[in-house]
């Protein structure tokens, strides 16, 4: 008796499951087909009516999409993202990544590319993907004039919106002096205290340790390898690198990008940061509209609102250098002008890069 | 009594439908890896992934691994014997909670384990702070010791279980025989407890070495500061950090699964070998040791410290990180904030999307994954066929590979330049993925509840004149439903904290709980990410909780 009941009852709930599977099970292919299906066709399906006017003029199915890949910071490209979504109307898909992972993604995503737009954090690796041939020219980009002269490439491939400088940045509980150059963290008062960002992640890593090798020569490579003689830890990108300086795990992180340090700072952390007397690397970051862009329309309104007084004010509240010469930086970091810059060239960090990394990952791993 | 020709039609389709799904889901994926690394050169050479290791000096990296999964088993072995043996011999017995509880260590996300562990012990961390002379010895739990104790401590429960279960099937009946014919307690023990206890045991440790090596959440975050490289964090950075290289990815990733073949096919020939009936008809009466005084004493005192290093320490890390308001400021009154969790649940902020990006496709999973997998099970009946085996075989195969090859085998597939079928990059690749690596669950809670329906059942609904439709719908699908409920479950729990597939397979603009928490650690800020950790263990273990309660309530 009692069992039947519970059968019964049990009965009901199953067969109760099973419709709701089946409703779910629908809508879930439902919305799998649709995403399935290139985003480009789809719209070009809902849109015809309005578009067989001028198909002539415009080959390219006007959409309200735009694929970005982003090398962070993330609030910073959130803000961006929600600028120009509010501005224009085009929904962004955007994936947040370090530069590594971007272009690992890239690469993966060969034979389908997906992305419009691309910004890193590296300057040569932004070059490497215009030598690939991976990216396209946008010559009639707005206050592109107004950029620095190095942060744009002659054939406007690479427009570098914001930048950031690569410094020591050190705990102030920890630290009272804090070392003036790069070769003083060699010293045995740092051993085991310094944490540097893993240049096959942090694409300002990168460039901050092949400029200096620029600079120096092969000479350079003893730095690097009295650092690891002196225990400095490689640790993963530069967020992973700077937390442990605040909580006092490490003392100071190296040739991690200023702009961390200073919000970081402005949250009331106890850190600073230092600019090394020899010099260091100022890294734009490229923006590029990739060659098989399939909303060419909107990644163009995208670089043009990059390069626009209200993305560029989002780029200084950010603590970020601005690419404009004519926007400053934000009143509590240190300007452009005031970084003493080490003497190096894109095009020979662009090639050697790769190499650079391998050999650098040889030495610390 | 013969069923009807058409009957066995449809059966014998259901056999073979079942198995283009799983050739089609699982199977074509892992051939893929083996094709993909067997061939670099478009040349068949069995070795090449092995040579593609040695060149690459990557054979430190499988050292790396069997070392790790070895010490595990050790470190598991002496957290879980004791506990088991305390369970299941003395009067502690009766405490039915323990069982529950350390069952948490077992079901809280390594990757969220390690970094509690990390935040606990690095310099000037919890530890310090509280204990400042502790600061001589923190450093060398940042070393493979650390490693394989975060390990050891999640997975102890895994062996605990088994073991406890093989020591409470030993009835005091065998020990009194023994006793009786004149053995003596070191005698007994040895050709007594030892025989029936080793079958299990090996079963067990060969499982936690299987797990430890298919395992990522720990090595990704814990390995690689103290830069112990394994063969699943290997794979992950050739598939997704620059520069790629899916020609070593695939090499790893077959030698990865190649070792945990040969180990899981070990397993099976000792349990064969060590199989004894030790559930006879007579009931069993279990001799419980009394404890007492210091005993009793120590007893409590090793439940207390293993509890204590397998959740306190973990969970107080995670809880304490999520309410700093500044990182830099330690643990100190007024340095607490709920602000983390506000900023979590704000409508429309990352957070909140990726916590329903999980839940939607944890529940969209679940569901698929119960329907896929009832149906399976429904084929595999009692595996007695070739077919029905060959199924069982297939189904299960997500669990004995470890993850990270599944999803490496389906992005081969499903990402390939002719693939007509473009779900790769998109929200149906996510549900794919997880749908294919948790369809084991439900097909083994189904399986076990199908077989033990009688085929009286169905026969005497057929005799009532019953289309078998409606024997199906009345009589097996009913009872069908427990192992349904506990499949969907446990399906949608480990979807919503599942995290190496979908750091390799979401679409660009989706993030998920954990990829949000993973991401918070590595780029953003660990206390939003410790906030979401809390959010997600704890929903899900309400989740849990509230199903539980509810099958309690049926039975």
């Amino acid at each position: 008796m009692k069992a039947s009941k519970m059968v019964g009852r049990a009965g009901k709930a199953a067969f109760l499951t099973m419709t709701m599977s089946l409703a779910l099970l629908v809508t879930a292919c439902g919305s799998n087909s649709a995403a399935g299906t290139p985003s480009s066709n789809q719209t070009a399906s809902t849109t015809s009516p309005t578009q067989t006017a001028n198909t002539e003029s415009e080959p390219t199915p006007k959409s309200d999409k735009l694929t970005v890949y982003v090398a962070g910071p993330g609030k910073m490209a959130a803000q961006i993202k929600e600028g120009f979504e509010a501005k224009t109307g085009i929904k962004i898909e955007q994936f947040d990544g370090t530069t590594g992972k971007i272009l690992a993604r890239l690469e993966a995503e060969k034979s389908n590319p997906v992305a419009d737009v691309v910004i890193l954090a590296s300057w040569p690796s932004g070059l490497s993907l215009k030598e690939q041939g991976l990216t396209q020219s946008y010559a009639e980009a707005q206050h592109a004039d107004k950029l620095y002269d190095t942060w744009v490439d002659q054939d406007k491939h690479l427009f570098g919106y914001s930048a950031s400088a690569l410094g020591i940045t050190y705990n102030t509980k920890l630290v009272s002096n804090p070392p003036a150059d790069w070769a003083d963290l060699t010293k045995p008062e740092w051993k085991g205290a310094v944490n540097i960002p893993d240049p096959s992640l942090s694409g300002s890593a990168l460039d901050f340790i092949s400029g200096y090798l620029n600079e120096n020569g092969d000479g350079g490579w003893t730095l690097f390898k009295s650092l690891k003689a002196n225990d400095v830890a490689l640790a993963g990108a530069n967020k992973e690198a700077l937390d442990p300086v605040i909580t006092g795990a490490k003392s100071v992180v190296m040739a991690g990008v200023d702009y961390m340090a200073y919000e970081a700072m402005a949250k009331g952390e106890q850190i600073d940061i230092t600019y090394p007397a020899s010099g260091t690397v100022i890294n734009p970051r490229p923006a590029m509209i990739m060659k098989d862009a399939k909303n060419l329309e909107n990644a163009k309104l995208f670089m043009d609102y990059l390069l626009s007084d209200e993305a560029q004010k989002i780029v200084a509240d950010s603590y970020l250098l601005p690419g404009r010469t004519d926007i400053p930086a934000h009143e509590s970091r240190t300007q452009v002008k005031e970084i003493k810059e080490l003497k190096y060239d894109w095009n020979w960090m662009t090639e050697k890069g790769p190499a650079i990394t391998s050999e650098f990952l040889g030495i610390f791993k | 009594m013969k069923p009807s020709t058409s009957a066995r039609i449809n059966r014998s389709w259901g056999v073979a439908l079942a198995l283009v799904l799983m050739t089609l889901l699982v199977v074509t994926p892992l051939l893929f890896i083996l094709h993909t690394s067997v061939t670099p050169n478009d040349q068949w050479n069995v070795l090449a992934p092995l040579q593609v290791i040695m060149d690459a000096e990557l054979s430190v990296v499988l050292t790396n691994s069997i070392i790790l999964g070895f010490w595990v088993v050790a470190g598991a072995s002496i957290l879980a014997l004791p506990m088991s043996f305390l369970t299941a011999k003395t009067s502690l017995a009766r405490h039915k909670w323990l069982d529950v509880v350390l069952i948490i260590p077992f079901m809280t996300p390594p990757y969220i384990g390690s970094m509690g562990w990390m935040l606990f012990m690095q310099r000037r961390g919890f530890l310090e702070q509280m204990a400042p002379f502790t600061e001589e010895l923190t450093p060398y739990f940042f070393s493979l010791f650390g490693m394989v104790a975060i390990m050891s401590l999640h997975l102890f429960p895994f062996l605990y279980l088994i073991l406890r279960n093989a020591l409470h099937r030993i009835g005091a009946g065998y020990e009194e025989a023994g006793a009786v014919y004149g053995g003596g307690f070191v005698y007994r023990f040895r050709r007594i407890f030892v025989p029936l206890l080793l079958g299990s045991y090996a079963m067990g440790a060969l499982l936690v070495f299987v797990k430890t090596i298919a395992e990522f959440g720990t090595p990704a975050t814990f390995g690689r500061k103290i830069g112990y490289h394994v063969l699943t964090s290997e794979i992950h950075r050739f598939t997704s950090s620059w520069p790629i290289d899916f020609s070593k990815a695939t090499a790893l990733a077959s030698v990865l699964l190649a070792t945990c073949l040969v180990f899981w096919y070990g397993q099976n020939l000792i349990s064969r070998r060590y199989d004894y009936q030790t559930l006879g008809g007579k009931g069993s009466k279990v001799k419980l040791i009394h404890l007492k005084g210091w005993g009793r004493f120590t007893a409590w005192g090793y439940i207390v410290f293993l509890l204590a290093t397998s959740i306190g320490i973990p969970y107080f890390s995670i809880l304490v990180a999520s309410l700093q308001k500044l990182r830099g400021d330690g643990l100190r009154w007024g340095n607490f904030t709920l602000e983390h969790y506000q900023n979590l649940l704000t409508w429309g902020s990352p957070g909140m999307e990726a916590l329903l990006n999980s839940l939607g496709l944890a529940l969209i999973t679940a569901t698929i994954a119960v329907v896929i997998g009832t149906f399976l099970a429904m084929q595999i009946k009692h595996a007695s066929r070739v077919s029905e085996r060959v199924t069982d075989v297939f189904s299960l195969l997500p669990n004995t590979v470890p993850g990270i090859v599944t999803v490496v085998g389906l992005i081969l597939l499903w990402n390939a330049p002719w693939m007509p079928i473009k779900i790769y990059n998109t929200y149906g690749m996510v549900v794919l993925t997880y749908v294919v690596l948790f369809l084991p669950y439900t097909v083994q809670y189904v399986k076990s509840g199908y077989q033990q329906i009688d085929a009286s059942l169905t026969n005497a609904g057929r005799v009532f004149g019953g289309t078998p439709w409606y024997t199906f719908r009345r009589v097996v699908l009913p009872l069908l439903v427990p192992g349904m409920m506990a499949g969907w479950m446990m399906t949608f729990t480990i979807s919503i904290r599942e995290l190496v597939a979908s750091l390799m397979i979401l679409p660009p603009s989706m993030k998920v709980s954990a990829t949000y928490i993973y991401a918070q650690f590595e780029q953003g800020e660990v206390s939003l990410g410790m906030a979401m950790a809390v959010i997600s263990v704890g929903l899900t273990t309400i989740v849990l909780a509230v199903m539980n309660y509810r099958g309690a309530d049926r039975t």
